[in-house]
C-alpha cells in the first residue's frame, strides 16, 4: 500500500480534527483526572456518531471496511486532542482479535456491537512489566478462566475481553464476556484510562488461538493496537510541539521572544525531528498491514512514538517554566497521557527486543 | 511496471555493468591521483551512457529528464562505490550556477560538457577563514581594475580546489553597505596568476579540502555572474540546487546490518553482543530513526513521482543520519575493545566503523553545521525568530571586529 494519504484520508484527518476541536477541551478533561470510573463521555459519543468505531470492521458487520491507516489518522487526531477514553484501540484490539481468528458464531455475536460502538472491547495480555507473559496470571481449563488481569485499560467499562491465558502451560487466546465480571478500579495517574482489575473465578469463556500459534497471534493483536496508539503519541507530540513554539514566539525574556534563544528553538526544533520520523514510522508501518515486515515496522513506530511524546512532554514544560508546571494550563494532561500510552500496549524494552530479535534473525 | 521503475532497472543494470571496471573492488590500493584518473573515465563513461546532467536541459548536454530520475541513478550508484566524489562539488553547484548565470552562453556550453564528461572540475570558493555559516561576513574583495576587478584574499575549506579547473566565488566589491549587500559574484580561472591552493590534511588523514589564496589575481567583467552588489542572492541560488539529491539514512557511514553482524560476531561477559541489552537498545534505537529517515525519503520520492513538492521533513537527513552514525561508529569501536586499534585510513567510512567516527566530525560540520541547520528548522519551518544579531544593518566596514 502506499505512504502517501490519498483526498479521502486528507478528509479523515481533517474532519477528525475539527470535529474533536470543537468537542474536547482540558477543561472537560482536567476533572476525570480526579476520579476513578469516568471518562469522556462527548468524546466517545463522538467517535461512535463519526463511525470511528466501525472503521477498520468488515462491512458485513456493520464496519466500513477502511484499514490500520484510516484508524492511524483518527487516532492522530485523538493523540493531539488527548481524547477521553482508551476505547477506541482497546475495542479496535479487540475487534480484530475476533475478526481474525473467532469463529462466524463470535463475529455475529460481537462485531457488531463493536463497530456501532455499543459494546466496548478490552485486551487482557499484560501481567506487569510483561506485556506477553510465557505464563500468564490467568489460567483456562474447560471453558473457564480463573485468577486476576491486572491493570486492564478500558477494563472498567468493557463489554468483552480478549485474555491471554495459561492453559495447562501452552498459552491460550481466550474470548470472555465481562458481564458480571468483578473489577477494581485503579486510582492511577491518568484516570479517564479506566484501568481495572479483572477478577475471573470460573468464568465462562471461548478459545480464539490455542497452544503456540496463540502467542503469535497475540503479538500480531499488539502489533496493530501499538501502531494506532503511535499515531495518538505522534499526535500528542506533534500538539505539545505546536504549543511550545506558539509560547516561545509570545513570552518574551530580556526584551525579546524566548524563541529567539538558541536554547529555546533548538529543543523545539529537535521536538520537530522526533514528530516527523515518529509520523515517517507511523505511515510505513499502518501500510504494511499484512506484509512480512509489519510487525518490525509496528516496533519502529512505537519505539520512535513513544520517544517523541515523552520528549515533548518534558521539554514543553521545561520551555514554559514556571506556568508549565500548574494544574491549571493542563500540560501534565499531555504528560500523563505519554506515559500511559507508553506503558499500554508494551514498553519500550519490549519492542526492542521484538525489533531486534527480528533483525538478528532470531525470531523468537 | 511504472516508467520510473523501467528507468531504475535500466540505471540499476548499467550501475552493474560498470562495477568490475569502476566499483570498490577497482579501487582499491589506488592512489589519490589514480583514482582520480579513474573517475574522470567513469565519469565519460556515464555521460555516453546518458546517465550524466540527468535533469539538465539537452541544449546544454543534460538528458533534460526531473529530479525524481537523477535521485533514482544516484539510489542505484551509490550501492556500488563508484568513483564520483570528485565531480560531487563541480556538478552539484558551481556548474549549475553557470548554467543559470552565465551571461557567455557559448563559454557556459563548453564548460558544462566538459564537466559532464569529467575533464573539467568546478569548485565553490565561499568560506572564509573569518567565518562559514556567516557567509555574508567575508572578507575576501575585489576591486575594480581597468575595465575587469582585481581581487585579493584568502578562501578555505575548498573541497577539490587542487583539482580544480574552474571556481565560483563570492567577494565583497562594496565595504561601506551592511554585509548582504555588497556582495557580488564571479567564476574564476583556478590556474590564473595569483592564485596559490594549499590542501589541507584532515583529521582522517585525506586531503580533499583547501586553503585558496588570491593575490591580485586579475579577471575581466564577463567573469561576474551577478550584479555589482547582488552576488549574495546569487550564492543562496547556489545553495537551494541541490534540495533533490539522494540521502543516506545511514549518514554516509556503515549500514545497520554492519552493526548487527558486528554485535552477532563479539562477546560481552562472555555471551554475544547481540544478547546484551545496552547492544539491543541502541540496535533498535538505530533502526527506528534510519527507518523513520528511510520512510521520509520514499514520501518525498513519490510526491516528487505525483508532481508534488516533497515536505521540508527532508531537511532532517543529515542532521539526524550524521549525528547517530557518529555515536553508533563509537560504539563499534567499544564492541571491538583493542581489537578496534587496527586503523587504514584508506578504508571507506561506508564500510569501516573507525573510519566512519574518524570522518564523522566533518559529516556534523560540512554542508551546514548540526546548529545552523537545527536555526533553519526553527526559523524556516517552525516561524520561530532569527537570532540576535548585532551586525544587522550595520555597515561592513563599521561591524566591530
Amino acid at each position: 500500500m502506499t505512504i502517501l494519504y490519498g483526498e479521502d484520508q486528507q478528509a479523515i484527518a481533517t474532519e477528525s480534527r475539527r470535529v474533536l476541536h470543537a468537542r474536547v477541551s482540558k477543561d472537560d478533561l482536567l476533572p476525570l483526572l480526579e476520579v476513578t470510573g469516568k471518562f469522556h463521555e462527548g468524546f466517545w459519543t463522538t467517535a461512535k456518531e463519526q463511525g470511528w468505531t466501525a472503521l477498520a470492521l468488515p462491512e458485513e458487520y456493520g464496519g466500513l471496511a477502511l484499514g490500520l491507516v484510516e484508524m492511524g489518522l483518527i487516532a492522530h487526531q485523538v493523540g493531539r486532542s488527548l481524547g477521553g477514553a482508551p476505547f477506541l484501540t482497546s475495542s479496535f484490539g479487540a475487534a480484530k482479535a475476533i475478526e481474525l481468528y473467532g469463529s462466524g458464531e463470535q463475529k455475529a455475536r460481537w462485531l457488531p456491537g463493536l463497530a456501532s460502538g455499543e459494546t466496548i472491547g478490552a485486551v487482557a495480555f499484560a501481567s506487569g512489566p510483561d506485556p506477553l507473559p510465557a505464563r500468564p496470571a490467568v489460567a483456562f481449563a474447560d471453558g473457564h478462566l480463573n485468577g486476576q488481569a491486572s491493570a486492564v485499560s478500558g477494563g472498567l467499562a468493557a463489554d468483552v475481553a480478549i485474555v491471554l491465558a495459561d492453559r495447562a502451560g501452552t498459552p491460550t487466546l481466550a474470548i470472555v464476556d465481562l458481564a458480571g465480571v468483578p473489577r477494581t478500579a485503579i486510582g492511577s495517574f491518568d484516570n479517564s484510562r479506566l484501568l481495572a482489575d479483572l477478577t475471573f473465578a470460573a468464568t465462562a469463556a471461548e478459545t480464539l488461538v490455542d497452544g503456540e500459534a496463540a502467542r503469535d497471534a497475540a503479538l500480531h493483536i499488539l502489533a496493530l493496537q501499538a501502531v494506532v496508539t503511535a499515531h495518538e503519541q505522534t499526535g500528542g507530540a506533534e500538539a505539545l510541539m505546536e504549543i511550545a513554539r506558539d509560547y516561545a514566539l509570545t513570552r518574551r525574556a530580556f526584551g525579546q521572544p524566548i524563541g529567539a534563544f538558541q536554547s529555546i528553538k533548538h529543543r523545539i526544533a529537535e521536538l520537530y525531528g522526533l514528530v516527523e520520523l515518529a509520523r515517517a514510522n507511523c505511515i510505513h508501518a499502518a501500510a504494511s498491514e499484512g506484509e512480512a515486515g509489519f510487525i518490525a515496522a509496528a516496533a519502529a513506530a512505537r519505539l520512535s512514538a513513544t520517544e517523541a511524546y515523552d520528549t515533548a512532554s518534558r521539554d514543553c514544560v521545561q520551555i514554559h517554566g514556571g506556568i508549565g508546571v500548574t494544574w491549571e494550563i493542563g500540560l501534565h494532561l499531555h504528560m500523563r497521557r505519554a506515559r500511559s500510552l507508553a506503558l499500554e500496549q508494551g514498553s519500550s524494552f519490549f519492542w526492542e527486543d521484538v525489533l531486534v530479535d527480528r533483525l538478528a534473525g532470531e525470531t523468537a | 511496471m511504472s516508467d520510473i521503475e523501467d528507468y531504475r532497472a535500466g540505471a540499476a543494470a548499467w550501475c552493474e555493468s560498470m562495477a568490475p571496471a569502476f566499483g570498490k573492488a577497482a579501487r582499491a590500493g589506488l592512489g589519490v591521483e589514480e583514482d582520480l584518473a579513474l573517475a574522470r573515465r567513469y565519469q565519460k563513461a556515464k555521460f555516453d551512457a546518458g546517465f550524466a546532467g540527468i535533469n539538465w536541459p539537452t541544449d546544454l548536454g543534460g538528458q533534460g529528464l526531473g529530479h525524481i530520475e537523477k535521485i533514482t541513478f544516484e539510489a542505484e550508484e551509490m550501492k556500488h562505490g563508484f568513483p564520483n566524489v570528485y565531480f560531487g562539488i563541480s556538478l552539484g553547484m558551481p556548474v549549475p550556477v553557470l548554467m543559470q548565470f552565465g551571461s557567455d552562453r557559448a563559454f557556459v556550453k563548453e564548460r558544462v560538457l566538459k564537466a559532464l564528461q569529467g575533464e573539467e572540475i568546478w569548485c565553490q570558493l565561499f568560506s572564509e577563514p573569518s567565518g562559514g555559516t556567516d557567509l555574508a561576513g567575508l572578507r575576501t574583495r575585489a576591486e575594480t581594475d581597468g575595465n575587469g576587478w582585481k581581487i585579493n584574499g584568502q578562501k578555505v575549506w575548498t573541497s577539490w580546489a587542487q583539482y580544480s579547473d574552474y571556481g565560483v566565488i563570492v567577494v565583497r566589491t562594496d565595504p561601506t553597505v551592511a554585509k548582504h549587500k555588497g556582495l557580488t559574484y564571479f567564476w574564476v580561472d583556478m590556474k590564473a596568476p595569483g592564485v596559490t591552493v594549499r590542501p589541507i590534511k584532515l583529521a582522517g588523514g585525506d586531503s580533499h579540502v583547501n586553503e585558496v589564496f588570491f593575490d591580485d589575481v586579475k579577471i575581466s567583467d564577463d567573469h561576474r555572474m551577478s550584479p555589482v552588489g547582488g552576488g549574495f542572492a546569487v550564492a543562496l541560488a547556489t545553495l537551494m540546487i541541490e534540495r533533490y539529491v539522494a540521502t543516506d539514512s545511514a549518514g554516509f557511514g556503515p549500514h545497520l546490518d554492519l552493526f548487527v553482524e558486528l554485535a552477532k560476531d563479539v562477546t560481552l561477559n562472555g555471551r554475544p553482543a547481540i544478547e546484551d541489552g545496552r547492544i539491543r537498545q541502541q540496535i533498535a534505537r538505530n533502526y527506528a530513526m534510519r527507518a523513520g529517515l528511510d520512510s521520509i525519503n520514499r514520501r518525498a520520492r513519490l510526491m516528487m513521482q505525483a508532481g508534488m513538492t516533497p515536505g521540508p521533513e527532508g531537511s532532517l537527513n543529515k542532521l539526524i543520519a550524521v549525528r547517530s552514525r557518529q555515536k553508533l561508529s563509537e560504539l563499534a569501536l567499544d564492541l571491538q575493545g583493542t581489537d578496534a586499534f587496527l586503523f587504514d585510513e584508506h578504508l571507506s567510512p561506508k564500510d569501516d566503523w573507525a573510519s566512519s567516527w574518524i570522518n564523522a566530525p566533518t559529516g556534523r560540520i560540512a554542508g551546514g553545521s548540526d546548529e545552523t541547520l537545527l536555526n533553519t528548522i526553527a526559523e524556516r519551518i517552525l516561524g520561530l525568530p532569527q537570532d540576535h544579531r548585532p551586525d544587522k544593518g550595520v555597515p561592513f566596514n563599521q561591524i566591530p571586529a
